[in-house]
This record gives C-alpha cells, sequence and structure tokens, in this order.
C-alpha cells in the first residue's frame, strides 16, 4: 500500500492543535464559470456547497484535501469547518487521493449472496491490498460500498462516473485489464460528471 | 408574552395552562415535573436538536371523529419533549411504564461507547450524564464488545480540551457555535458511528467565546485546560462575583479551593451575560491567585521594597501627605470597588481637602469630558443593554465591538439572529476584518470600511440621504427648531460625495440610510470615536443623527474599564461630587497632576490599582511624572511597572477576596461577594483609606462595605436605590435623572484628516 | 399472471429516452391535459386515481399535492425524491434511465398544480449515467417549451427544473435529510410535525414543498394522460394502479416488472423466471427494510400496502411493510440468514446520520453482536438482547432510518431463530460451507466501510 497524500485523521495523540493549511486557490477560469451558473439555481450560497465540492474534487485531482475545503467555503461564504462536516459526511467525497481507478464493490444484500464478497476477496489477492488500500502503483484503490442499486446485475462495481454489471471473480480480471488500458473512469472524470450534470446546456460552454 | 394564546394541557395528568408553543419540557418544568435531557437548552435552536431522546414521552392529542366526537388519540411513537409544543387538549405522560423503559434504553446506548471513566473526570460530580444515570439508567450494561477509543485531552485551544471519547454528541458546542457565538468553529464531522466534533482541519478553536462549551457541554467531553485535574467539583465553594475584566460586568461564579482561585463559571443575569462569558473572563480572572500577589505593605528603602507593618506604613504616610498638604493628587480607581471609590474620594476631600482625583487615561478625558452630558444629560452608555435586543437597526460606529465589549457584541448578534435587526457597521478601514467570522461584519447588513478622520464627513451623508430622500417622519422634523444648521452642514454631502471622501460606496451610504431612518435605532460607538482628535465633532454629529431619526435617548459611548462607571458616579473626578454634584473649585486632571508632578506643584501622588506607565495615553510623561515626585503611593495586586516607581505599596484584596459593588457599563450596580482569603495582611481600600482618615482627622471609622453602600445609597441621589437589600443578586440600574430628550441640533463642520493619517 | 405495463409500457422503444420519440408515444400528453385544466381539477384527478406515493411509506399523494398553499407569498417547490438508495431497490434508476421525460412531465404536472416555479430533482451520485438521461431530457425539454416560461404557451406558468446530485448517503433519501442536503448541509434529518410544520407548509429554505418519488411522478403523468378513474380500474382498494417491482437475488431473470398492486409474491418469483441455485428459502419483498418472508408464508402476501407482517414486542405489537420500495429480494436455501442480517446491519450502521442516540449507537451495537455471532463468538442471550435493542430503536430514532434499521432484525428472527440459535450454538452457518464467505476484514475497526 502506497502512502497517500490528504486528509490525515488524527489517530494518535497531539500536543497542540494544528496549524491552519496553507491557503492555495486552484479553480480554474471554467470551474469559476460553472460555479457562477450553479449559484443561480439556488435562493443562497450555501445551497451550492455540494456541487461546489464536486467541482473542487475534480480541480484537486479526485480528492479533497483541506485547501479544496477552504477554497469551497472561501468561495461561497461559508465557515471551514461546516464545509469540512458536509465534505465528510457523504462517502463520494474522497478526503484522500484515490488510485487511477477507484473499484467500488457493491457488496450490499443481493451483490453479496451473488458472490460480491468473492469477488471482492479475488481482488484483494489479485491486485495485492486489503479493501481500502491503495496499490503501490498508483493504479487501483479497493472499496467495498453499500447498495449502488443496480441489483438487478449483481455483482456490482463501480470504477468512476460507471457501472460495471454481473462482475464475478472469473470475469473480473477482465475488467482490471481494460481498466489498466484505459484512461477514463478515474476519480476526476466522476467528479467532471457528476458537476456537468448540473449545468444545462443552454449555459454549458463547449 | 400577553398576545400570545393559551392553551389547556395535562401533564400525568395535572391541569395546567401553558403559552401556544412552549415545549412539553418547558411546561413541565413548570410543574417541577422532572423530563430529563442532554440536547436541550433554551438558548439555542431546535433545528439541530432534539437528538439525544433522552426526553421522551407519551403524548396523546385531542382527534375529531367524522360524527363531531373528540376522542383522545395516542401517538404511536414517544415524542420528545424538548421540541414538542403544546397545543390545546393535549395530554403528557412522563413516568408510564413505557417511557421508564425508553430511558434505559437511550441511557444505554449512550453508555456503550462512554469510557466511564468518572474516577478521573473533571465532570465527575456534576456530570448530567451521570445523574441523569442514577435516576433514570438501567444497573448494568448488556455491552461486552469493544469500545470506541480516542486519544484522550485532545486539545482545541489553550483554553479548551476536547475528549472524543466521552462525547454523546448533543450538539450544544456545535449549535453554540453557530446559534450564540456565530464564529461556527465546532461542527460534526464523518457521520454515523463515526462522527465527533471537530474543528477545520484540526486547526486551534479560536471563538472569543470558547470558554461557555466546557460549560454547556453535558458530559467531560469538552475541558477547561487550566482546571482540568485540579479538583473535584465537591470539594469547591463557590461564591458569587463579578467579573473585572472589562465594563461589562458579568456575573460568574469563583470556585476556590484552599484559598484559591479554580475555576470561573457563568452566573445567569438575563439583563447583563444571560449565561455566557467570553474567554477574557472566564480564564483572566486567575491575577486573583497569582503567586505574585503582594501580602504585606512594602516600603522602597535604598532603592529596595522593604516589607513593613500596616502601623508603621500608615505612620510614613500621614507624615508625607500632611508634609505635601494641598500639593496632593489621586489617580485611578477603575479597579476598586463603589465602596473604596466612595471612602478615596471622601478622604480626599474632606480629610486632605483636595479635589485632585481622576481616572481618566485617554487623551480627551472621555467620557465624562464630552459634551454629550450637556447636551444630552447622559454620558457613556444610555440604553440597557437588554433594550439592544428590542432595535429595529444598530449602528455599530467605529467600535471593534467583539473585543472592546463581548458580551454587548453577543447581544448584537441575537439582535440580528433573533429578532431581526438589521446592523450597521462603520469602523474605519483598518479595523475592516474581511470574511473572518466572529465579528459584526460577519452579519451586518451594511458594512462601511471609511477612511480614518472622515467620520464627521460619512454621517453627513448619512443624514444628507435620509433628509434629501424624505426618510425622516416630517412630523418630527416640523418639531425640530433649528434644523436648518444640519440641513445646511450636509447639503453639500450627497452620498457620491461622501462617500468619496470616505472611500466607501455611495450605494452603501443610502442602504444604510435606509436602515438608520428608524425610531427604535441606537448607536453603540467605540474607543476609536472616544480617542480621535475630533471626536467631540463625531458625538455631535451621531447626536444629530439620533435626534432626527427620533433616537436622542439611544446614543451609546460604552465605558471600557472594570468600574469606571463607578469611578465616575463616585466622583473620582477633579469636577464633581459623587453623583455628578458639581464642584465650585475643581481640581486637577491626570495629566495637570501629571504635568505638576514634574513641574513640583504636586509633590504625593496616590496611584490606586492602575498600571498607569502602561495605560496613560502619554507614556514618557508618566514616568517622568512618577520619578520626580517625591512621594507616590500604589494599592496594587502586584509589582507593576508603576509600582516599582512608588516609595510606597500597599497590597490590596481582589475582587474575590471582599464585598462590595461595581457599576457595569449600563449602570447597574451589582454585589460581589467574599470568597476567600489570601493574607489577612492584604486590605481592602475602604479601610486603608478609613484608617488614615481616622488617624488624620478623627471622623469615625467603617466596618463593612455594606455599611459603606448604605452611607452612599443614603446621600448620593442616583444610588438611592442601591442599598445591599435591594441590590439582590441582579443588581439594580440607575437612571439619569436629567437625560434630556429634547435636545437641539448642533452645526458640525467636517475637517478633513491629516495628510498623514491615510 | 401478467405485467400490466403502464409507465414502462415502452421502455424498450428505441430512442424513447429522446423527447420526439416519447411524443409520438403518448409524452407529454398528460401535461397538455393538465394545463387545459384548473389546478384543483388535477389534484381532483392524482385524487380520483387512489396513488399513493412509491418511495417506501405509500402515503397518499393527492393529500400533499392538495396541502400546498394556496398564495404564492414564499416560492413553492416540488422535488423528486431520486436518491433510490433501499437496498434492493433500482426502479428509479431504469426509469430515469430510459423514461426521462415521463418523470419530468410528472413534475412539470406537481408544479402546476401547486403553482411552483421550481423544482430540484436530487439524484444519488452514484447514478451518474440515469442523470445523464435527465440531463438530455431536461435540455430538450427547455427547447420544446415545456420548461421555462409560459410552459406550452400558457402564460404565467413558469417552471424551472435542476438537478442536484447527492454524494454517497442513504439517509438522504429520507424526505427531510434530502431537504437538508439540498441546502447544502449534512444529510441529517429536520424535525417533523407536530414538532415543527409540514414541508407542505414549511420544507426546503423554509418555503412550501412537495416532495415525491421519481415513480410517483412518473404515474401522475400517465394519470393526467389517461384520466384517474382509468388507474383506480387497477390494483386493489386501497392500493390502486401499478407498482414497478424489482427482482433481483436467485431468480433466472431479475429485473424490473411492472405489476398492478396486490400481486401475490410466490406469483411475482414467476414472473422473474423462478429460483435458481436450490429451492426458495426466503423473500425480502420490499427493499432492505421490510421484514423477511420465509418460504413456506409467501403464499399468504400479496404485494400492497395493506399487507403487513405483525410482530410482537415486550410491550407492542407492530405491524411492518410488506411492498416498502419494491426491492424483491429472493433468496434460495444456500443463503445464510444470520450472515444476511450482519450485512443488513453493516448497511444501516454505515448509512446512519449519526444524529440521534439511539439509531447512531444502536445500529452499530447491532452489527457487532452479529459480527460476532457470524464469527463463532455467540452467546447464549444474544437472540433477545438483539430483540431487545431493536425495540429500543424503533419508534425511539429521529427518523424512520432507525425503525428501517430495525425492522428487519426482528423480522429475521422472528421467522429464522433457529438459525441464529444453531449459529450460536454450533460457531458455524446452518447451511454449510458454501453460504457466503467471510466479509474482509475492515482496515480501521471503526469505519465499517471503506475509510478515508
Ligand atoms: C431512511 C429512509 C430512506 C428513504 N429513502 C428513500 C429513497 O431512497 N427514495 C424515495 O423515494 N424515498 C425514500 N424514503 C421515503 C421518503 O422519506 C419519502 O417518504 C418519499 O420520498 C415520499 O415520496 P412518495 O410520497 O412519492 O413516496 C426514505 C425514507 C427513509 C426513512
Ligand atoms: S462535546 Fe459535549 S457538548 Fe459537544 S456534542 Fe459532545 S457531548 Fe455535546
Ligand atoms: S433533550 Fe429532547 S432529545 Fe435531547
Amino acid at each position: 500500500m502506497s502512502e497517500q497524500a490528504g486528509y490525515v485523521p488524527v489517530v494518535g495523540a497531539v500536543a497542540e492543535p494544528q496549524p491552519a493549511p496553507e491557503k492555495s486557490y486552484r479553480f480554474s477560469e471554467q470551474a469559476i464559470q460553472e460555479l457562477e451558473e450553479i449559484l443561480t439555481h439556488y435562493p443562497d450560497k450555501k445551497s451550492a456547497i455540494l456541487p461546489a465540492l464536486w467541482i473542487a474534487q475534480r480541480e484537486y485531482d479526485g480528492y479533497l484535501p483541506p485547501q479544496a475545503i477552504q477554497e469551497v467555503a472561501d468561495r461561497l461564504e461559508r465557515p471551514f469547518v461546516e464545509v469540512e462536516g458536509v465534505a465528510t459526511f457523504y462517502t463520494m467525497y474522497n478526503l484522500r487521493k484515490r488510485g487511477r481507478h477507484h473499484l467500488e464493490v457493491c457488496t450490499c444484500l443481493t451483490c453479496a449472496v451473488m458472490g460480491a464478497y468473492e469477488v471482492v476477496h479475488h481482488l484483494e489477492k489479485r491486485l495485492g491490498v486489503k479493501v481500502g488500500q491503495t496499490t503501490s502503483d498508483g493504479e487501483f484503490t479497493l472499496s467495498e460500498v453499500e447498495c449502488l442499486n443496480y441489483c438487478g446485475a449483481a455483482t456490482v462495481v463501480q470504477v468512476g462516473d460507471k457501472y460495471f454489471g454481473n462482475i464475478t471473480k472469473e470475469n473480473v480480471d477482465e475488467l482490471i485489464e481494460t481498466l489498466r488500458n484505459s484512461n477514463e473512469f478515474t476519480p476526476a472524470d466522476l467528479a467532471n460528471a457528476i458537476v456537468r450534470l448540473h449545468i444545462p446546456e443552454r449555459t454549458a460552454k463547449k | 408574552m400577553a398576545d400570545v394564546p393559551m392553551v389547556n394541557i395535562k401533564i400525568n395528568g395535572i391541569a395546567l395552562q401553558a403559552p401556544q408553543g412552549e415545549k412539553v419540557i418547558e411546561a413541565a418544568r413548570r410543574i417541577n415535573v422532572d423530563i430529563p435531557f442532554f440536547c436541550y437548552h433554551p438558548r439555542l435552536t431546535m433545528e439541530n436538536g432534539a437528538n439525544c431522546r433522552m426526553c421522551l414521552v407519551e403524548v396523546a392529542t385531542p382527534r375529531k371523529n367524522p360524527d363531531g366526537s373528540v376522542v383522545m388519540a395516542k401517538m404511536p411513537k414517544p415524542q420528545t419533549a424538548c421540541s414538542l409544543p403544546v397545543s390545546e387538549g393535549m395530554e403528557v405522560w412522563t413516568e408510564t411504564e413505557q417511557v421508564i423503559a425508553d430511558r434505559r434504553g437511550v441511557l444505554e446506548f449512550l453508555l456503550i461507547n462512554h469510557p466511564l471513566d468518572c474516577p478521573i473526570c473533571d465532570r465527575g460530580g456534576e456530570c448530567p450524564l451521570q445523574n441523569n444515570t442514577i435516576h433514570y439508567g438501567p444497573p448494568t450494561s448488556r455491552f461486552i464488545e469493544e469500545k470506541r477509543h480516542f486519544p484522550k485531552a485532545y486539545p482545541l485551544s489553550e483554553y479548551v480540551v476536547f475528549d472524543r471519547e466521552r462525547c454523546i454528541h448533543c450538539a450544544r458546542c456545535t449549535r453554540f457555535t453557530q446559534d450564540i457565538s456565530g464564529d461556527a468553529q465546532l461542527d460534526f464531522l464523518f457521520r454515523g458511528a463515526d462522527m465527533e466534533v471537530g474543528t477545520f482541519a484540526h486547526t486551534r478553536f479560536s471563538s472569543r467565546f470558547s470558554g461557555n462549551v466546557i460549560e454547556l457541554c453535558p458530559v467531560g467531553a469538552l475541558l477547561s485546560r487550566t482546571y482540568r485535574f485540579k479538583a473535584r467539583p465537591w470539594d469547591l465553594m463557590t461564591q458569587k462575583s463579578i467579573c473585572t475584566q472589562c465594563s461589562n460586568g458579568c456575573n460568574i461564579k469563583i470556585d476556590h479551593r484552599v484559598s484559591q482561585l479554580q475555576r470561573v463559571n457563568a452566573r445567569v443575569n438575563e439583563a447583563v451575560n444571560e449565561e455566557w462569558t467570553c474567554d477574557r473572563g472566564k480564564f483572566g480572572m486567575d491575577y486573583v491567585s497569582s503567586p505574585d500577589r503582594i501580602t504585606t505593605p512594602l516600603v522602597k528603602r535604598d532603592g529596595e521594597f522593604q516589607p513593613v507593618t500596616w502601623d508603621e506604613i500608615n505612620t510614613l504616610i500621614i507624615d508625607r501627605l500632611q508634609e505635601a498638604g494641598a500639593k496632593v493628587g489621586g489617580i485611578g480607581g477603575t479597579r476598586s470597588s463603589n465602596e473604596d471609590l466612595y471612602v478615596w474620594q471622601k478622604f480626599f476631600r474632606q480629610t486632605l481637602r483636595v479635589n485632585n482625583l481622576d481616572h481618566r487615561m485617554g487623551p480627551h478625558f472621555r467620557p465624562t469630558n464630552s459634551g454629550l452630558y450637556a447636551r444630552f444629560g447622559y454620558h457613556s452608555m444610555n440604553n440597557a443593554i437588554a433594550d439592544l435586543e428590542k432595535m429595529k437597526t444598530i449602528l455599530v460606529f467605529g467600535s471593534n465591538l467583539v473585543d472592546e465589549q463581548p458580551i454587548i457584541y453577543l447581544r448584537v448578534r441575537k439582535a440580528w439572529r433573533a429578532k431581526g435587526a438589521g446592523i450597521v457597521e462603520a469602523v474605519p478601514r483598518s479595523m475592516k476584518t474581511g470574511e473572518e467570522a466572529n465579528h459584526v461584519g460577519e452579519f451586518a447588513s451594511v458594512r462601511l470600511y471609511y477612511r480614518p478622520g472622515t467620520e464627521v464627513a460619512l454621517l453627513h451623508g448619512l443624514l444628507n440621504v435620509m433628509l434629501y430622500e424624505n426618510l425622516l417622519s416630517a412630523e418630527r422634523l416640523g418639531e425640530i427648531k433649528n434644523l436648518s444648521i444640519v440641513q445646511n452642514a450636509v447639503k453639500s454631502w450627497a452620498p457620491e460625495i461622501a462617500a468619496k471622501e470616505c472611500g466607501v460606496e455611495a450605494d452603501a451610504i443610502r442602504r444604510a440610510a435606509r436602515l438608520l431612518a428608524t425610531d427604535q435605532m441606537a448607536i453603540l460607538a467605540g474607543e476609536t470615536v472616544t480617542q480621535h482628535p475630533y471626536s467631540e465633532d463625531i458625538l455631535n454629529a451621531l447626536g444629530n443623527l439620533a435626534i432626527l431619526t427620533g433616537n436622542p435617548g439611544n446614543i451609546n459611548v460604552p465605558v471600557t474599564e472594570n468600574n469606571q462607571q463607578g469611578a465616575m458616579d463616585m466622583g473620582i473626578l477633579p469636577d464633581v461630587l459623587p453623583g455628578y454634584v458639581g464642584l465650585d473649585q475643581p481640581g486637577l486632571n491626570t495629566k495637570q497632576m501629571l504635568q505638576g508632578a514634574v513641574s513640583g506643584e504636586i509633590e504625593a501622588l496616590w496611584i490606586s490599582g492602575v498600571d498607569l506607565v502602561n495605560r496613560f495615553y502619554d507614556r514618557d510623561l508618566a514616568r517622568r511624572a512618577l520619578e520626580a515626585c517625591s512621594f507616590v503611593v500604589v494599592t496594587e495586586h502586584t509589582l507593576t511597572e508603576t509600582a516599582q516607581l512608588a516609595d510606597v505599596v500597599l497590597p490590596t484584596q481582589s475582587v474575590a477576596e471582599r464585598d462590595g459593588t461595581f457599576t457595569n457599563v449600563e449602570r447597574r450596580v451589582q454585589r460581589f461577594f467574599k470568597a476567600f482569603e489570601i493574607s489577612p495582611e492584604i486590605h481592602p481600600e475602604w479601610l486603608i483609606f478609613s484608617q488614615l482618615a481616622m488617624r488624620m482627622g478623627g471622623t469615625a471609622p467603617y466596618f463593612s462595605a455594606r455599611d459603606i453602600l448604605r452611607e452612599i445609597a443614603a446621600s448620593v441621589p442616583i444610588y438611592q436605590a442601591c442599598t445591599p437589600r435591594d441590590l439582590g443578586d441582579q443588581g439594580v440600574r440607575w437612571h439619569y435623572p436629567a437625560a434630556n430628550h429634547t435636545a437641539d441640533l448642533v452645526g458640525v463642520e467636517y475637517r478633513a484628516p491629516a495628510a498623514v493619517s491615510a | 399472471m401478467a405485467e400490466t405495463l403502464v409507465l414502462l409500457k415502452h421502455r424498450d422503444v428505441p430512442g424513447i429516452e429522446n423527447i420526439d420519440i416519447y411524443e409520438q408515444h403518448g409524452g407529454y400528453a398528460g401535461l397538455k391535459k393538465a394545463l387545459a385544466m384548473e389546478r384543483d381539477a388535477v389534484i381532483n384527478e392524482i385524487k380520483t386515481s387512489g396513488l399513493r406515493g412509491r418511495g417506501g411509506a405509500g402515503f397518499p399523494a393527492w393529500i400533499k399535492w392538495s396541502g400546498i398553499p394556496k398564495d404564492t407569498k414564499k416560492p413553492h417547490y416540488v422535488l423528486c425524491n431520486a436518491d433510490e438508495g433501499e437496498p434492493g431497490t433500482f426502479k428509479d434508476r431504469e426509469l430515469m434511465l430510459k423514461l426521462p421525460h415521463m418523470v419530468i412531465e410528472g413534475m412539470i404536472i406537481a408544479a402546476y398544480a401547486t403553482q411552483s416555479a421550481k423544482g430540484y430533482i436530487y439524484i444519488r451520485g452514484e447514478f451518474v449515467e440515469s442523470a445523464r438521461s435527465i440531463r438530455r431530457a431536461i435540455d430538450q425539454a427547455y427547447k420544446k417549451g415545456y420548461l421555462g416560461k409560459s410552459i406550452c404557451g400558457k402564460e404565467g406558468f413558469d417552471f424551472d427544473l435542476y438537478i442536484h446530485m447527492g454524494a454517497g448517503s442513504y439517509e438522504c433519501g429520507e424526505e427531510s435529510a434530502l431537504m437538508s442536503s439540498l441546502m447544502g448541509e449534512r444529510g441529517q434529518p429536520r424535525l417533523k410535525f407536530p414538532h415543527a410544520p409540514l414541508p407542505i407548509h414549511e420544507g426546503v429554505w423554509q418555503s412550501p414543498t412537495l416532495i415525491n418519488n421519481v415513480e410517483t411522478y412518473a404515474a401522475a403523468s400517465q394519470i393526467l394522460a389517461h384520466g384517474g378513474a382509468w388507474y383506480a380500474t387497477m390494483g386493489t382498494e386501497n392500493s390502486k394502479g401499478t407498482k414497478i417491482i424489482s427482482v433481483s437475488g436467485h431468480v433466472k431473470k431479475p429485473g424490473n416488472y411492472e405489476v398492478e398492486l396486490g400481486y401475490p409474491v410466490l406469483d411475482m418469483i414467476e414472473l422473474a423466471g423462478g429460483v435458481t441455485g436450490g429451492k426458495l428459502k426466503a423473500v425480502i419483498p420490499g427493499g432492505s427494510s421490510v421484514p423477511i418472508i420465509p418460504a413456506e408464508l409467501c403464499k399468504d402476501f400479496k404485494l400492497d400496502y395493506d399487507a403487513h407482517q405483525v410482530v410482537q414486542y415486550s410491550m407492542r405489537t407492530m405491524r411492518l411493510p410488506v411492498v416498502g420500495s419494491g426491492g424483491f429480494m429472493v433468496f434460495n436455501d444456500k443463503t445464510d440468514i444470520v450472515v444476511l442480517m450482519r450485512r443488513t446491519a453493516e448497511f444501516y450502521t454505515h448509512e446512519s446520520c449519526g444524529k440521534c442516540t439511539p439509531c447512531r449507537e444502536g445500529t452499530r451495537w447491532i452489527f457487532k453482536i452479529l459480527s460476532r455471532i457470524t464469527t463463532g463468538g455467540g452467546l447464549p442471550g444474544d437472540i433477545d438482547l438483539l430483540v431487545n435493542i431493536c425495540d429500543q430503536i424503533d419508534g425511539r430514532s429521529y427518523c424512520g432510518l432507525g425503525d428501517a434499521a430495525a425492522w428487519p432484525i426482528m423480522g429475521a428472527i422472528k421467522h429464522f431463530r433457529h438459525e441464529f440459535e444453531y449459529w450460536i450454538e454450533h460457531k458455524r452457518s446452518p447451511v454449510g460451507e458454501d453460504c457466503l464467505p467471510p466479509a474482509p476484514e475492515p482496515l480501521n475497526p471503526l469505519l465499517t466501510l471503506t475509510p478515508v
């Protein structure tokens, strides 16, 4: 498992509060325009926290370091910790850097009885990581997730913005190979896709 | 609350009336029915509350059948009494078998992850979780899995540590920072079983009000770093007291043990601090038990201080004072009690026969020296603190309110948040805080960050909008005598021109004017106004604004120091006796006394409880004066820089060691009580003066602060209602007898700031 | 019995997700009819149809629609709950993917009936594909004048529809938590009636708010197109119309099936091609929150809102729902019910928002006990303890998630107590080795699923 940058929960004892992370704004011109458009959808700025975090997740390589949270908070004029509270509440906001492909295997009820755990165990062996870890080459992060609500195609694996259905321990190797050779379905793609979903065509650029 | 309709409800079969909208838990408390709770707090919003589920009760409400008959329908689920509003005909049961089982269930859940380290927990003994468990909890737990673990004592700031294991997620602390203090520095992170309270990225919890969460937390999760492991609650003795850190006079409790102050908690006084304290007060009172306290009289011999007895020192002082004759001056007193001050001025005026007394340290001798008194019959703060809640608009002018008056800041914030008041913040640019929360700018509807020195131009601009956009009541304008003075003065100050001069936006001036043109508007002016070279102009312009909007009684220039108001009231001023009775032959003010000391006109100075060298605006003059003066007495707690320069230093008691009264910023006279004694050799100031007076002139002695207060009440008309008995726990406000609400307008010319101060 | 296709009638028409093809198949006819009617007449049509909310609770739709105040001092909002998160359910996903216009049409009708100018579809973050379909459909509808100003030429009827994507939280399907999430907060529930005004009076942004499930809006469009009376001819007395049932698990042809309400459970299994890999052991008929039904009782149950299971607690008798959200999961006899419940408990532990004590602490405790039992550490008394914990959660929590976490466990213990006992006594599965492999060990013992 490789050490990954990002949000570090304090596990050990600490002597004093930490210094504030240095601010660094990274929103691109396009991101700022998107945020402006999204702000017109709601009566107040606070409501745009979720989409703004999606933008940040895209702009910050698929995860939300403290600087990303600060940037969102500043742009929406909200307290930092409120935005951090939102970002840590939802599971799809990545607080630490993910691999180039994030394999999210549904192991909830139907998938569990249809062999999801076998898929997970197979992947653990195959990739040499445990659930929640990233391979040392930074290619894959393996996660278990709750029901992806595509139970008709159990077992389901979400990678980036795409669902892969009917995965078994037999055909999962194939999936891995496809992904290895693919530049799509990255965490940033997922964030980008979600951001774009908020933008109506009439205002969308490009 | 006359306009709130009452409804009839029953709690455990007891019929009662309750105002509509009241919560069941509050109605129950009025008839002494105990409903246990953790997260409920009357001052915190409900939206993020009702989460502990400790207050579950069974409820039935009347339901009409189609045929018109009414039956009581029991709600299928138990309801949280803390959030359920009463309604007509509602019946509530708080002691049924089901409710008892529910409470056990909730407590069992709360305890499964609680470390149960009560023996080493500061909260043990005064912990709602312990208390509720004893009364309502299960005797044993069935939980055998591993508990959740976190490192202990995670530091949130230099004042507060956080024990995450103990947190029961009641959201009191997070709601406090969101609803009350407004800095929103605590919030929940993560979710479900992993949820925890935290600051952003483990940074410092830098709120000015952080100490309050220690008291709010119903378990030992948020603890005081200074008090941690110092005492068990049942070993502490508690005494009612008043915070001395600023003029607000917050009501506090001093918890002490073995003659040492252990901690400070807030005491409820709805009119003053509700139940809050600021960190300056809560953690700044430890000077009381400082090891540096002076415990005997000291006299300087060959450049060294040597301890002496009171008898010796009194003889020495009397000798030297008699030598000096009328060349004596007294400076300070803002930290002394009213009783000390009364006896002090009496000693000076009746025994020494001099009027050289002053407590003021600034260049302009505000607030008493301002024209406000002459014009309106009051100085400092005319409104009550609690009145601010009733205002439609509050103008915070030239004040860094949160630092100058932290608790008044909380009121202003409450006026905005709970009562919907509009706030206008007008401060010099240097005080602009930008996005920083925990500041008036956070919630002000209009922010005016002007170029320093252009205050009058800004006020003219505001009046220009009001007068020429017809925002003011024509009827009132018709009654005002010399309206043309102001009309002429502001005519040329159209908002664009004023905006340019002040460096603000014209539109902001317009919006501010619209908000301010209401007859429920209060002005809070701060230190930049009182210390301004042209402060008289600014106060006059503010006065015009107040008169024209119909608020002549709402100008507030709060005094800043502990008992500064008391010092004024007790005549620690060269020109008035206690109660502002004018003197024919005024004495010297602070500056004149110091200049006199340098030139030899003053031979003896008595400095009372003030570090003059560091507080007087002209440090150099203060130093030279003290060095030149042949006899300097300082009454102090510790050897301050000023005390080092004295010939004699007398130890005095702190607020924790004596009885007395202070008068706070809104002229509320409040009692404090002796908590403990550090040394019998430390005397209250009134005793020092009383003994000297007795030996010098044979006047009658005083035996207690109560006696003196009785004499004050009898002899000072404005303190008539301030007998020890009448003051009670919550104090009494006195009112300016001559407050003049029909004052006239005065013309104010704008003087541009000197080029340097840009 | 066969399917009754109302909503899904055209799902296999190629290109139906495009507005032209949708219109060719009768699309937006309902909206046009609605716009020709008075607002109250539209609501009346819904009332006649007997439509009940398809999100799980089955609350009559017309009561909410007609409850929105008539004055428009404050803006009114129409929200669509597309946060489908209930394990076993995947109907909203398919509806949005294949028939996005039907959902939008229903929302526009609702907006007309409730005088709302703005609407939001709250789609769970994972549903990118479905959301893309909705996005395209919204853009098309704007072009055709079904959204925007003066819709279909109707003066004064303006409606803007926005997408708001979730970010991974089951709790946000709960309507008040959804509103929190829409307002940019943590997805925690808000106070409900009688503690606070109903959402129809003060919902999102303190304004009157109508919130319905995806399928409810889709059904509304068909009701307006074909008439409430026609819709009411289907289904049963109290549960009218059709319902999409998502069948998954050990069946030959998993997928979405639209049937009339009142459809027998056993027939449902037949419709999906029958059980695979062994004999039928049990069915969870309406999403993970509803109690399990063992094979031998399946014949007694029909899928409608009157159907219920009775569970007896120490002091109370509870009637628990059967249809729920329509997530119909079939399990063959190789399924270990205790392990299945452990997984269910893990789901609720992970998805509990943490706001209230019973749900936050109780779900985790249940999960820990079930984990212990399924790893051979069960103790006598554990079963009663589980029942008792469920009793302490159910009805005590802030929102329905606590109840939903307790019901399946109570149901499973009621019907499969012997399997729990077997695990406790023999420290192994009653169905043998090939039941379910052990769950992966969590990295952080606190975080049950993906760590940060
Ligand atoms: C924990 C919980 C999760 C829920 N999840 C969903 C959901 O994913 N989708 C949904 O439509 N309704 C869900 N609901 C039901 C909603 O609260 C609400 O009843 C529904 O959106 C109302 O729409 P309807 O009347 O059309 O059913 C959930 C309820 C609870 C208590
Ligand atoms: S730290 Fe204390 S006040 Fe804050 S949520 Fe936890 S128990 Fe409540
Ligand atoms: S006091 Fe009512 S829920 Fe906490």
